[in-house]
């Protein structure tokens, strides 16, 4: 059954921009995120994405008093929903049933790692305890702008904004709500910073994505957001879809803990259910915005899928996870709005840093951005922990 | 949205009662502390020990409960396995938090970073089961579990699976106990777990803790429990509560008066049962009004064991007089409404019925 | 170095949660990984910060320790050359 389903709106916050609109010149410039780290404090040297802003100034951007609590994932995801309201030209009024559905995964850990000791031992920090539940985030943010009557929180690691778009759709078309703005947002924290130290997984250099040097990933945060309704539903409001989604694909690998099978078998499942349901032909697609994180093992497992859904002269592909760096749980999110870009405004984003060629693979990414190509429908890769694989394919509308 | 039933096929729990087993529901276990662990299986008739390496409690309790419900229903393997958590691996993330913080970001072990993604719960089921379909897992307060049972309600509305396996996974350490006991969610101290909801109102719940796994299908099958007809999730709802339920129920073909029990999550709290007691006054009386966190604890999937407790009482016909606010059981039951509030923020309603 | 590797079998035990498995159940010279104790690469990574925090040997990259832990006895015949501590 196809998906009626159109985007009216998108907002992101990311490395390589505040806003849509510098997003775009980023990637059209190929202007890279990673840099040394600026805002976290850690005794690790590893290049990172963060969004160029402290959070008193997104404080001050958003109209939020120093003294509430909020954390800087709520913040970073409360910029990007508002510029995704704004582009859908929604307000917040009680005239539509709107869902908000937030994939994150750390939530407030940002404040809890440094305020764990005294949550066990003294008052001193309280507001923060219920801070740090992703869920009482997904709240806050929505309470931020009022007028939501569904919130959610999916949480599957790196797939968890990817994964609330599927949620978002599946609203819909049950006509429960009539509008869903769906997402992620992750800032990054000491505790998964460390934590991908501990699997040896972060490149102390910045990241190579699909390269056979390729020797991990970069970390980055952000947020993105995109504004969902039927076709009817955009048309009656008077607000011209920028494009649709036409399909998804969630499969699980279901082989490791961290690792990805070889053959890719859970992105290949995902990959082939999101073409089935949109009703296209691998030929079809224009653009793979890869999931593509850098680590030897995803870029194989997830190439060799990659070759068995499209053969061995795929469509173009490339990780703008070189320019973005990995946003985690926003990364389905931010990946998202890149897409629609794409198709938007006819370019093909580059994959970054490349040098050397993969032995195991017959395709080469995208080594510069493709401007004024045809691009009719971008199949985007998210991929979390546990190999939970989530495929989205977004449509121009013409 | 017209809406298909589906059905309860198959069952698991580990919870504060007897493990893999309804006992708990005909004759629960009392506890004298407002901090309840679970009653563990012997994990080693589950796992062997390099199986086990790196199995947290939680994890454990979760694939054992998932085998149980899976092999209960008779279906060997699910299109779908979608979890609720609210807190996820707490016990792992704990562990990488605290030797993070003490050792300065030195010498961290990967395995507890690994284990403290709140999804690890869904893809160690999924490996221990090599199901290689839908996989999600949802993390949202006191109604994670309504959550992802949404989420595989909507792919079977769809008809994209013809069954599931929805889980409702928390546990309670002792730290975490300590954290949420600073923001108020337990007691100082408890006479009796098992009256506490009639006889010991104040501030805060008991604290339990659990894993429940429910199998769902499409089609009935001679194992069938009950089915569920209809689900709602509300945010900040605008209209009455009282309202929203009399249109429920409406909205499933039925009067208010066909509804046996309304099974709520009171759990001794004067404020959040004072929220139940509000909105139900009007549409029930004291013996249609269930509880079952007196036997459960307050988690915040609990309501994954409301529904085990609501389908095997379907299944049975009866609800127990303990779980029954006015205290006479309930014969001939034929509907459940299962009403659940964070807060009195998040809502959410469910009817359970005979199949 | 049977000291050493005595020594070993127990720091393995603990920091992989082997439960029920005692040092003599290990044999220093059977694989630790696939066919042998049937350990995979996170494992790997647990024995990486096992030699660092307690030997005081810092690995760069994870595929060094493919050849350092073939075997228990393989381990220890490493970390004596190499230890810091």
């Amino acid at each position: 059954m196809a998906l009626d389903v159109y985007i009216t709106g998108m907002g992101i916050v990311s490395g390589i921009g505040i806003g849509v609109d510098q997003t775009l010149v980023s990637l059209r410039e190929q202007k890279s995120g990673i840099q040394p780290l600026k805002h976290l404090q850690t005794i690790h040297d590893l290049p990172c994405a963060e969004v160029d802003l402290s959070e008193d100034q997104m404080r001050e951007l958003l109209n939020i008093p120093a003294d509430e609590v909020v954390t800087r994932t709520a913040l970073m995801a409360m910029l990007a929903t508002r510029e995704a309201l704004q582009q859908a030209r929604l307000t917040m009024d009680g005239t539509y049933r709107v869902a908000f559905i937030h994939g994150t995964t750390v939530g407030g850990m940002e404040k809890s790692e440094v305020y764990y000791f005294d949550f066990l031992q003294n008052d001193l920090h309280n507001e923060f305890i219920e801070a740090h539940d992703c869920g009482a985030c997904t709240e806050k943010i929505a309470d931020y702008f009022g007028g939501f009557s569904f919130v959610s929180t999916p949480s599957t690691a790196c797939s968890s904004a990817a994964n609330a778009c599927i949620l978002g759709a599946n609203l819909l078309e049950a006509g429960i709500v009539d509008i869903a703005v769906v997402g992620g947002s992750e800032c990054i924290t000491k505790f998964h910073l460390n934590g991908f130290k501990s699997l040896m997984i972060l490149d102390s250099q910045p990241c190579r994505p699909f390269d056979e040097t390729r020797a991990g990933l970069n970390l980055g945060e952000g947020a993105a957001f995109i504004v969902m309704e039927s076709k009817a539903h955009a048309a009656k409001r008077g607000v011209a879809p920028l494009c649709r989604l036409s399909g998804y694909g969630n499969a699980c690998d279901a082989y490791h803990q961290t690792a990805s099978s070889p053959e890719g078998q859970g992105a290949f499942l995902a990959m082939n259910a999101a073409l089935e349901m949109s009703n296209l032909q691998p030929a079809d697609v224009s653009y793979i915005n890869a999931h593509g994180t850098g680590t030897p093992n995803n870029d194989e497992s997830e190439g060799q899928a990659i070759v068995r859904v499209f053969g061995n002269n795929p469509p173009h592909v490339s990780s703008t996870k070189s320019l973005t760096g990995h946003t985690t749980s926003a990364a389905g999110g931010v990946e998202a709005v890149i897409s629609i870009l794409a198709l938007q405004h006819k370019f093909v984003p580059a994959n970054c840093n490349f040098t050397t060629q993969m032995q195991s693979l017959p395709f080469t990414p995208v080594i510069n951005v493709l401007h004024d190509i045809p691009v009719q429908h971008v199949l985007s890769n998210s991929f979390g922990f546990g190999g939970n694989n989530t495929s989205l394919i977004f449509s121009n509308v013409q | 949205m017209n809406s298909k039933p589906i059905y309860i096929n198959g069952l698991g729990s580990i919870s504060i009662q007897q493990p893999l087993s309804f006992e708990g529901i005909q004759q629960p276990l009392s506890y004298q502390t407002p901090h309840v662990r679970c009653v563990e299986p012997n994990y080693k008739d589950f796992f062997d020990a390099v199986q086990a390496r790196r199995l947290s409690k939680i994890i454990k309790r979760a694939i054992v409960t998932a085998k149980q419900a899976v092999d209960d229903s008779g279906i060997s393997m699910p299109d779908a396995i979608v979890t609720g958590t609210g807190l996820g691996c707490v016990e792992d993330t704990e562990k990488f938090l605290d030797a993070m913080i003490r050792n300065e970001e030195k010498f961290l072990q990967p395995t507890f970073f690994i284990q403290s993604t709140h999804n690890t719960i869904s893809s160690q089921i999924a490996i221990h089961m090599n199901c290689k379909g839908y996989n999600n897992t949802y993390i949202h307060r006191g109604v994670s579990f309504e959550n992802a049972l949404l989420d595989a309600y909507l792919l079977f509305q769809r008809g994209t699976i013809r069954t599931a396996l929805v889980t409702g996974n928390d546990e309670m350490t002792p730290n975490y106990f300590i954290l949420l006991g600073r923001i108020g969610y337990w007691k100082q101290a408890i006479q009796n777990t098992r009256t506490c909801i009639t006889q010991e109102q104040s501030k805060g719940s008991f604290a339990g803790e659990g894993s429940v796994s429910i199998m769902f299908s499409d089609t009935p099958s001679s194992k069938s429990y009950a089915c569920l007809n209809r689900m709602s999730l509300l945010y900040k709802p605008v209209k009455p509560m009282q309202q929203i339920i009399r249109e429920f129920v409406a909205d499933c073909g039925l009067n208010i008066d066909d509804i046996d029990v309304c099974m709520t999550g009171m759990n001794a709290d004067t404020e959040n049962d004072a929220v139940y007691n509000s909105v139900l006054q009007d549409l029930f009386s004291p013996n249609e009004i269930g509880t079952y966190k007196h036997i459960c604890g307050e988690y915040y999937t609990s309501l994954s064991y409301g529904m085990l407790l609501s389908a095997y009482c379907i299944q049975q016909g009866i609800v127990p007089a303990h779980c029954i606010l006015g205290g006479v059981e309930k014969s001939g039951v034929k509907h459940i409404l299962l009403y659940n509030h964070f807060r009195n923020r998040d809502h959410s309603l469910m009817l359970l019925s005979t199949c | 170095m049977d000291q050493l590797i005595e020594q070993l079998k127990k720091e393995i035990i603990e920091v992989l949660n082997l439960e029920d498995i005692t040092p003599a159940d290990i044999d220093s010279n059977a694989a630790l990984f696939g066919d042998g104790l049937g350990l995979d690469s996170i494992d790997a990574l647990e024995l990486i910060v096992l030699m660092e925090k307690n030997y005081g040997i810092k690995l760069q990259d994870a595929n060094q320790g493919r050849d350092i832990f073939k075997s228990i006895q393989t381990m220890a015949e490493y970390i004596s050359k190499h230890r810091t501590i």
